[in-house]
């Protein structure tokens, strides 16, 4: 088991930064998706033990974060949000260093830390200042800093913020190369969905301080039911709507005024559409089937616990 | 050739480590990277020129006490002799002005080489980087006293050991015999300059958020202490000699030597700091003033940092 969080809350004054989290969770690859604000920096951060939750309980690789961060943090890679460096080492020498400080030797850290920017890619950059190095390089850098120590479990903390399309592909690229060959589990915090569909299996989807969502990325997207229907026409589409959810389907006003979108009851094609249509005389041009998209999934899982919210809200006042 | 970079692979490393002193990692690379600026070189010539200067000094006044003892042996006790020992002065103040003369030079050290160890970490977010491996908070500020304790035991501490080895080594058999005792003692005020010069440097440190502005903070402070305490006791206002953290120390030097007169010579060369009335009070003051370094950094790596 990679994590298994209980009953997990943490407040800073007035912000409830984690609410009551809990789920467990295993895979190669997992996906800590969620909006700015959401409570992944906190909850990675309450993993290495680098602050104490007010209540609940966390294990990483089955160890208590709590009662013993020196031994999770050993077994754990961590490549932080932001530019965070040692000014004046260069990337070879930030890399070796962040071995020694896992307890290698320091010819065995230097060995090690040019096998891992070989690996990343960072070449013969590598001898120069860190503060001289461009975005995409001192994400390199820190994914050699997390690696190097050779972890169980490799966590990242959004590593394609600021980086060029170019940068991005390759990073993604080689987080898949290490999921898929004998480098550590990847879990990695973003709020790129892009990057979670094509790195991780598995996803946590969490929104002010609350899971939403924890499992695998296909029940997510089966969880959204069948696929849905755009339909674009003119005549009476307020009669159509009305129509089709009188029939069960479930119907939303589209991205423009004169579409619709409607996702069908289970068993049922488009020709319930046509025939909807034909019955309160509205003309369609265009009736387009959408498949499930992640982002969709998301928002879904969002917007429940945004109403959620609001309804505890409105209970407590 | 992205292919060929990225076809290297991952290689796990075989079985388990032992865990080894983190602290020793982290000042020697604290270490390393102030060596690489320039104002700390000039800072290590200024500690060594002083150095050099008092190691003259104590072999000028090592061969006047040869030259005496020949005097004494021929003429007895005389005018010459007195007049050679107020011009030259004696080993134990040479060696207790050195105490208080080399804090001056190591502060000026010690504000390039530690002013950023800690301010910088967290101004770079490097104190994040540090705990999210497997360091305890002691490791992180053990690493740090070793770092800042190095520079004024290697400037500080060891030549005085070396100054105090060439003077009972070049004396006469006598003077030599009386200079052995003073080892310790003057140990004793040089380790408690140095931990005091430590644990401040680093406790302001902890406070600040820029290097150099801790560094300049630091300098100019110990300058206001160091005037405040030579000027006021002048004017009457005795107590506050003690503010000055470079006239306990020459206090404490002075005490634990028995030094007499430098000698007219180095009088002229060196102005020497006053000291205190009371020794206790003096070393007091020192503790305090290094109490509360050491608790600004624990505070300040408690704040940071939860686990």
């Amino acid at each position: 088991m990679l994590l298994a969080l209980h009953g997990v809350s943490k407040r800073f004054g007035a912000l409830q930064a984690l609410r009551d989290v809990t789920c467990e969770l295993d895979g190669r690859a997992v996906g800590l998706l969620g909006p700015n604000g959401a409570g992944k920096t906190t909850l990675m951060r309450a993993c290495l033990g680098l602050l104490t939750p007010d209540a609940g309980e966390v294990r990483v690789l089955g160890i208590d974060a709590r009662r013993d961060p020196g031994a999770v943090r050993m077994r754990l890679g961590y490549a932080a949000e932001g530019p965070h460096r040692i000014p004046g080492l260069s990337g070879l020498e930030s890399v070796a260093y962040a071995g020694e400080l896992c307890g290698l030797s320091r010819r065995t850290a230097l060995l090690r830390a040019h096998e891992i920017l070989d690996l990343v890619g960072l070449d013969e950059a590598r001898q120069r200042p860190v503060e001289e190095y461009s975005t995409g390089m001192h994400q390199r850098v820190k994914l050699g800093m997390a690696l190097v120590h050779d972890p169980e479990l490799l966590m990242l903390d959004e590593p394609t913020s600021g980086l060029d399309p170019g940068n991005r592909d390759e990073l993604l690229q080689l987080l898949v190369r290490l999921r898929e060959g004998d480098g550590p589990a990847v879990l990695l915090s973003t709020h790129l969905l892009h990057d979670v569909e094509r790195v991780c299996d598995t996803c946590i989807i969490m929104d002010r301080g609350q899971v939403r969502y924890a499992g695998s990325l296909e029940q997510l997207r089966a969880r959204m039911g069948d696929d849905e229907h755009v339909l674009r026409g003119e005549g009476d589409l307020a009669g159509l709507a009305s129509a089709l959810a009188q029939a069960g389907h479930a119907v939303a006003p589209g991205e423009r005024p004169d579409a619709l979108r409607v996702r069908l009851i289970p068993g049922h094609g488009p020709e319930a559409i046509w025939r909807a249509a034909q019955a309160v005389g509205a003309s369609l041009w265009q009736v387009q089937r959408r498949g499930q998209r992640l982002e969709d999934a998301f928002m879904a899982a969002i917007d429940g616990g945004g109403a959620e919210h609001r309804g505890e809200e409105r209970a407590r006042s | 050739m992205k292919d060929q970079v990225f076809s290297v692979g991952y290689r796990r490393l075989p079985g388990d480590r032992p865990r080894r002193w983190a602290p020793w990692p982290i000042a020697r690379t604290a270490l390393a990277l102030a060596w690489r600026k320039r104002s700390t070189k000039l800072g290590v010539v200024l500690c060594a020129m002083s150095v050099f200067g008092h190691g003259i000094a104590i072999a000028a006044q090592v061969l006047a006490e040869r030259v005496m003892g020949r005097m004494g042996d021929r003429d007895g006790p005389g005018v010459m002799r007195d007049v050679l020992r107020s011009v030259v002065g004696n080993v134990h103040a040479t060696l207790a002005t050195f105490i208080g003369m080399q804090m001056i030079a190591c502060a000026f050290l010690l504000a390039m080489v530690a002013a950023g160890l800690v301010a910088e970490d967290r101004r770079t977010g490097a104190m994040e980087l540090y705990f999210s491996r497997p360091l305890r908070r002691r490791d992180y500020v053990v690493g740090k006293l070793l770092a800042a304790g190095l520079v004024p035991l290697v400037t500080l501490v060891v030549p005085f050991s070396l100054l105090w080895l060439a003077a009972v080594g070049m004396a006469p058999a006598r003077a030599s015999q009386e200079l052995m005792g003073l080892l310790l003692p003057g140990l004793l005020g040089a380790v408690v300059a140095a931990v005091v010069l430590t644990t401040t440097i680093l406790g302001l440190s902890a406070l600040g958020e820029r290097g150099r502005t801790v560094g300049v903070i630091y300098v100019v402070g110990m300058l206001v202490l160091t005037s405040a305490g030579a000027d006021l006791p002048r004017h009457g206002q005795a107590w506050a000699g003690y503010l000055s953290p470079l006239r306990n120390v020459q206090t404490l030097a002075d005490a634990a030597l028995d030094a007499g007169s430098t000698g007219m010579l180095m009088q002229l060369l060196i102005s020497r700091p006053d000291t205190n009335p009371s020794v206790t009070l003096a070393v007091l003051c020192l503790l305090g003033l290094a109490g509360l370094g050491m608790a600004l950094l624990l505070w300040r790596v408690r704040t940071e940092v939860a686990g």
